[in-house]
C-alpha cells in the first residue's frame, strides 16, 4: 500500500495560491483551469464518496455531481480560503443526498457483496479481504463520523477544517474520529493478530 | 477494557489511514475525468443560471403585477364618471329646485336659497 500524495497534506498545502489562480481563470470562462482543478481533486472526491455511498459507481456520480455543482457555483468560493475543503463539503453533501434518495427508494438492505464494492474486481484494493472488512466496518459507522476519520487520517484535514466541512463544532470532530478509529482500530488488530 | 491511548490523536493515524485509502481506492481516475469534463461544457458557471433560473417566474410576476395596476388604474380613472351618474340619477326625483342645485356648474346665490324658503 503506498499512499499517493494528495491535497491538502505536505506540500499541495503550498498549492493554495495556485488553486486560487485557477479558480480566477475558471471564473474567467476557462475551462481548462477546472480541468486542472478536477485533476487534482478526484482521487480525494470519489473516496470522500465512497466513503459514505460505498457503492463506486453511486459514489462516482455523486463526485461528478459536486464537480459540476462547484463549477456552478464557483462565484461563493472565497479565494482566500482553501479550496480542498470548499469542495469536500460539496462532495459530502451530494454524496450524502444520494444516500439519502437511494435509502427512500429502496428500504431492503444492500447485499454485502454490493456494500463491499465487490462489482469492480479490477483494482488490487477491490480484491483485497481487508479492504473489503474495512469498507464493512465503515458502512456500520454513522455518516458523519466515517466522513469525518476519512477526511483526517487517509486526506489529512485538519480537525478544524473537518468541522467547517461538516458544519459541526471541533470538538465533535474530535469525538467522531476517536470512535471511528477505535472501531476501525479493533478490526485492524484483529486482522493483524492471525496473519 | 482499555481505552486505545492513540485514539485521541491530533495527528492523523498513518497506517488506519493507508488501510483505508486502499479500501477506498476508486481505481484509475482515466474514465472519472472524463465524464467530468463531458458534463462541464454543459454547466455554466457564474450568477447568470441564477439569473437564469428566475427568469419564467419573474416574467410571470411582472405580468401579473402590469395586470393587478393596470386594473387598478382603470378602476380609479372610472369613478368620477360613475359618481357624477349617480349624483344625476339621485337628482332625477328631485324638484327641480334642487336639481337646479345638484347640476349648477356655479356655485348658488344664497338669496335664492333663502328666497325658496317657505
Amino acid at each position: 500500500m503506498s499512499p499517493e500524495p494528495q491535497p491538502p497534506v505536505g506540500d499541495a498545502r503550498i498549492g493554495q495560491r495556485e488553486e486560487a489562480a485557477l479558480v480566477a481563470r475558471t471564473r474567467a470562462g476557462d475551462r481548462d483551469a477546472f480541468g486542472l482543478l478536477v485533476e487534482r481533486y478526484a482521487a480525494q472526491a470519489r473516496r470522500v464518496a465512497r466513503a459514505v455511498l460505498k457503492d463506486p459507481d453511486d459514489a462516482d456520480d455523486a463526485a461528478q455531481d459536486a464537480f459540476l455543482s462547484a463549477l456552478v457555483k464557483l462565484d461563493q468560493y472565497d479565494p482566500r480560503r482553501p479550496f480542498g475543503p470548499w469542495l469536500m463539503r460539496i462532495v459530502a453533501n451530494a454524496a450524502t443526498d444520494r444516500r439519502r434518495r437511494r435509502s427512500v427508494r429502496s428500504a431492503e438492505p444492500l447485499d454485502p457483496a454490493i456494500t463491499g464494492g465487490g462489482s469492480r474486481p479490477d483494482t488490487q484494493a477491490e480484491r483485497s479481504a481487508l479492504g473489503t472488512r474495512l469498507r464493512e466496518a465503515l458502512a456500520e459507522l454513522p455518516d458523519r463520523r466515517r466522513i469525518a476519520v476519512v477526511l483526517f487520517d487517509v486526506e489529512g484535514y485538519t480537525h478544524a477544517e473537518i468541522a467547517d466541512i461538516l458544519g459541526i463544532p471541533e470538538g465533535t470532530v474530535r469525538s467522531e474520529v476517536f470512535h471511528a478509529r477505535r472501531k476501525l482500530r479493533t478490526l485492524l488488530d484483529d486482522w493483524k493478530e492471525p496473519s | 477494557m482499555t481505552e486505545d491511548p492513540k485514539a485521541f490523536d491530533h495527528q492523523p493515524d498513518t497506517v488506519l489511514g493507508a488501510a483505508l485509502r486502499a479500501a477506498l481506492d476508486p481505481g484509475a481516475d482515466a474514465v472519472f475525468l472524463a465524464r467530468v469534463r463531458a458534463g462541464m461544457s454543459a454547466a455554466r458557471p457564474g450568477s447568470w443560471d441564477v439569473l437564469a433560473g428566475w427568469a419564467r417566474p419573474g416574467l410571470a410576476a411582472a405580468v401579473a403585477a402590469a395586470l393587478v395596476v393596470g386594473f387598478a388604474l382603470g378602476r380609479t380613472l372610472a369613478a368620477p364618471d360613475a359618481l357624477d351618474e349617480a349624483a344625476v340619477m339621485s337628482a332625477e326625483g328631485a324638484t327641480p329646485t334642487t336639481t337646479a342645485l345638484i347640476s349648477a356648474t356655479r356655485p348658488p346665490d344664497a338669496s335664492i336659497i333663502f328666497a325658496s324658503r317657505p
